[in-house]
């Protein structure tokens, strides 16, 4: 390590400190930390400590004052890139106006704190950086004041920071520019001390995202808009289903298609289109009309599997969670409610399509795309090329959106340029249509809930039977073997496992059918189904006992404040109890935890002509510190409209080994006419950061299903609600 | 063949059936204007054709000879402007890779019609999927461009 970290101590006084921020790209070659797939996924909770060299790895002062902060998470969406700048820039005390945020290059400096690995995921960004970041910005300012101090000759205890400048009574001031290249051959202070909640200033208010101009006129560069000179485009033909041969294909009416340049075969069963522009390898792979062969799932169909795994639930499975007697208890039971609740696969769809260009140059390549593992893009990239890691230089652009799917957990689509970069040995871009998008993976899992709860004569709850039937979400990874225990995973039984309801007698057992179809995570993950079981199970129990969903709530979570101080707030907001719905309306509420922060919602929906429209949403959230206010509201807003998009619409179905939906006529998603108004309020806490990314999803489509009840007494057990696409 | 684009005669060469979308990005190395679904169902590709919003994606190059073509690289009048700085005032973009369709939506509604309601604003930007959500500021941004013009 010493040599590793001497090698940036000169880097960061060269690239970092002195040179324009455009000389980030020259640090980029030169790390040299070698990092593999299997030490990546090596998963270590440490207490986050500062490398020699950390605060000038994400902290970068031009002498035109100018302060670069190298952002260590993927942009896609959720904000980090103004949000974890707020985090340094509060202990730095350096002026908001003259910060920019860029992507960090992969080295093991920028590893996620928690997952030992250079990674963006599980609403984690705000919560694993809350300390690192802010020690960062502490350390740094204090070296920019002993800088000072000794340059003045003064105590540097006489010396404070503010707003971009050392200021002392007797010398005046310096700027942070003058006294970057001093500051960094200072001796990096350990444990620098952090301010208080109540000196924030920059922590808790809503600064403009950094983003946002880039975004608004077209400049934002994403993967899709990467440039290489000399670069081709490729676009792939891929199955459905993995495993599925070649039967036939036209290779010479591809090449008829003007600007098409080669048909290539790689890595097994896969062709690639290259040409000379998107839209030729676009119509140039259409042309090949690929016909697979693939025997074994000629006739899966998700109508077929959803039935066996009914029938599986009617089987033991393996125990996620057991207390008390459920046996014994559900002998006493003078009533039961028994439910089955059925889950599609869905895609994530994000607006940008996957695509990853890689200029492949022999010993050493280069690939941007937006990154989401790029400690892990890099090493499966290196590993098809030949290369060493740190021969390959990523670049992190924006990502238009990923709701999980850029979180590949094998690298798909970087696996897939990479094969074609070394097949045809020019720079080349790999792009999906929104259909390739759709087809071939990967997929929220679909899954089954059979749940049986027993009720004594006075409707009393005395047992919770719960079966999870779930597909895995991280099988046929790496991450397997460290997500799955004894056949338990996680990802499938997590929002029922660990329900906060004191319940007595209560069981969750999960069984895990084979996918046909890859899995991943898709935002929420686990939470997706398991929050819309368990919510609208106890509005069940809350109408079996005509009780009121806020009060039977508030007395199973009396172990929990912080569900308890969401409630609260959610009624505060709404009036509940005292307020109704608009006429011809109904409210219902559902509350979650998820991604350690809790989320209640309220909601107020009609239903016309068989269509349910969903007018308010009022959400209350516990998320500890809320670091940008407004950047927190579009985090939940953003959750509303995804899952309201997705209990309404959304499914991905196999038929005859084919999947059926291919675009956004058949695969809808929310439009601006059926976005709900959306009131978000926060808890007043001062805790550390929790989740925001996802936690504001689970709890929607419950309690839309808890006002849908209300309206039409109908249950909704199977989603999405829509079985066809309305008219 | 030649187009106008943004103003200026450009000289393409892309194959007369190419979707308008792929002469802008792919020839002319205009990418703010983006790729979403190539059916015309996303509107992450909406460009102006003598003013009208239109999917670049399903306009063949040889439709638009003649025409004026404005990708968002060329909305720099008084109505984008104000519409960019409602844009960034009101947190609007997330992911922000449909936002320069929904700018161009947003920029042709408001040149038609200065004070939309919010009905009116659902009409015109149906059409533009943005799947982080951001359609509750879409309409606010909107209806504060227009108190701006």
């Amino acid at each position: 390590m010493s040599t590793e970290n001497k090698d940036i101590a000169v880097l960061n006084r060269r690239n970092f400190l002195v040179s324009t921020a455009t000389g980030l790209a020259g640090l980029v070659v030169a790390f040299n930390i070698p990092t593999t797939a299997k030490n990546a996924l090596v998963s270590h909770a440490t207490a986050p400590t500062l490398a020699a060299s950390t605060p000038n790895a994400f902290i970068h002062i031009s002498p035109d004052n100018t302060i670069t902060m190298v952002i260590n998470k993927l942009e896609m969406g959720q904000g980090v890139n103004t949000s974890l700048a707020q985090l340094i820039a509060e202990e730095l005390e350096c002026d908001w106006k003259t910060i920019r945020s860029v992507s960090a290059p992969v080295n093991e400096v920028y590893n996620h704190t928690v997952y030992g690995t250079q990674m963006t995921g599980g609403s984690s960004a705000l919560a694993s950086s809350w300390d690192q970041h802010r020690k960062i910005g502490a350390a740094m300012r204090e070296m920019l004041k002993s800088a000072a101090a000794s340059r003045w000759n003064v105590p540097v205890s006489e010396v404070r920071a503010e707003n971009g400048f050392i200021h002392h009574k007797g010398k005046g001031k310096l700027s942070y520019g003058e006294l970057a290249e001093e500051a960094n051959l200072l001796k990096l202070p350990q444990d620098p001390p952090l301010k208080k909640a109540k000196d924030f200033k920059v922590i808790g208010k809503s600064m403009k995202r950094v983003d946002a101009s880039d975004k608004s006129d077209g400049k934002a560069i994403f993967g899709m808009d990467v440039r290489v000179p000399g670069m081709v485009y490729a676009c792939v033909a891929r199955p459905d289903i993995d495993g599925a041969k070649i039967g036939s294909f036209d290779k010479n009416a591809a090449k008829k298609i003007p600007g098409v340049l080669d048909v290539v075969k790689f890595n097994g069963d896969y062709l690639a289109v290259i040409a000379t522009n998107t839209f030729a390898a676009q119509e140039g792979r259409d042309a090949l009309n690929v016909k697979w062969i693939d025997e074994s799932h000629s006739k899966t169909s998700t109508k077929e599997l959803m039935n066996s795994m009914r029938e599986m639930s009617s089987k033991k499975g393996l125990i996620a969670k057991e207390s008390g007697n459920v046996d014994v208890a559900a002998k006493k039971a003078a009533s039961t409610i028994n439910a089955e609740y059925e889950f599609p696969y869905l895609a994530h769809a994000p607006m940008e399509t996957m695509n990853c260009t890689i200029d492949f140059k022999g010993d050493s390549a280069e690939i941007w795309s937006g990154h989401q593992m790029p400690t892990i893009d890099q090493a499966v990239a290196a590993g098809i090329l030949g290369l060493k890691p740190e021969n390959v230089t990523v670049h992190t652009v924006y990502a238009g959106g990923s709701f999980g799917r850029r979180g590949s957990k094998n690298s798909d689509y970087v696996v897939l340029a990479a094969h074609i970069a070394k097949e045809i040995k020019r720079p080349v871009k790999m792009v999906y249509t929104r259909e390739d998008d759709m087809h071939g993976g990967f997929y929220r899992p679909m899954n089954f809930h059979k749940v049986e709860i027993s009720l004594d004569d006075k409707k009393k709850l005395l047992a919770w039977n719960h079966h999870i039937v779930g597909m895995t979400v991280v099988g046929g990874s790496n991450f397997e073997a460290m997500m799955v225990k004894d056949g338990l995973e996680r990802l499938i039984h997590e929002g029922v496992s660990d329900t906060h309801y004191d319940i007595e007698n209560f069981r969750c057992e999960q069984s895990r059918p084979e996918t046909p179809l890859k899995t991943l995570w898709w935002r929420s993950v686990g939470h997706t189904h398991t929050a819309y079981v368990m919510e609208t199970m106890i509005d069940e129990l809350c109408h079996a006992t005509n009780a009121d969903p806020f009060t039977y709530r508030e007395k199973l979570l009396h172990k929990s404040p912080r569900h308890l101080a969401v409630l609260k707030l959610l009624k505060e907001q709404t009036g509940w109890g005292k307020k109704k719905a608009s006429a011809g309306r109904a409210w219902g509420m559902a509350i979650h935890e998820s991604f350690h922060s809790v989320v209640g919602h309220v909601v107020e929906v009609s239903l016309q002509k068989g269509v349910p429209m969903v007018h308010k949403v009022w959400a209350a959230v516990h998320c500890g510190t809320v670091v940008n206010p407004e950047g927190a509201k579009t985090q939940i807003e953003s959750s509303i409209a995804f899952g309201l998009g997705a209990f309404l619409y959304q499914k991905i179905e196999l038929e005859k080994g084919k999947i059926v939906q291919d675009n956004f006529d058949t695969f809808q998603v929310l439009r601006i006419e059926e976005m709900p108004n959306v009131m978000v309020e926060f808890v007043k806490t001062n805790d550390a950061p929790t989740g925001l990314g996802e936690p504001g999803l689970p709890p929607l489509a419950p309690a839309i299903a808890n006002a849908l009840f209300k309206l039409d007494g109908k249950r909704v057990r199977s989603l999405p609600y829509f079985k066809t696409a309305p008219a | 063949m030649e187009i106008t684009i943004n103003g200026k005669k450009t000289a393409v060469t892309s194959d007369e059936n190419t979707p308008l979308l792929w002469v802008i990005r792919d020839e002319l190395n205009l990418t703010g204007t983006k790729f979403g679904c190539g059916k015309g169902l996303c509107g992450a590709c909406t460009v102006h054709i003598d003013g009208e919003p239109t999917r670049s994606c399903s306009i063949q190059l040889k439709e638009v000879a003649g025409k004026n073509i404005k990708t968002i690289e060329g909305a720099t009048d008084k109505v984008a402007k104000a519409v960019q700085s409602a844009w960034v005032n009101n947190h609007v973009p997330q992911c922000g890779y449909c936002q320069s369709g929904q700018v161009m939506s947003a920029c042709s509604l408001l040149s038609q019609n200065k004070k939309p309601n919010d009905a009116q604003i659902c009409e015109a930007m149906s059409g533009n999927i943005c799947r982080c959500g951001t359609y509750q500021r879409i309409k606010v941004a909107i209806h504060e461009a227009a108190g701006k013009l």
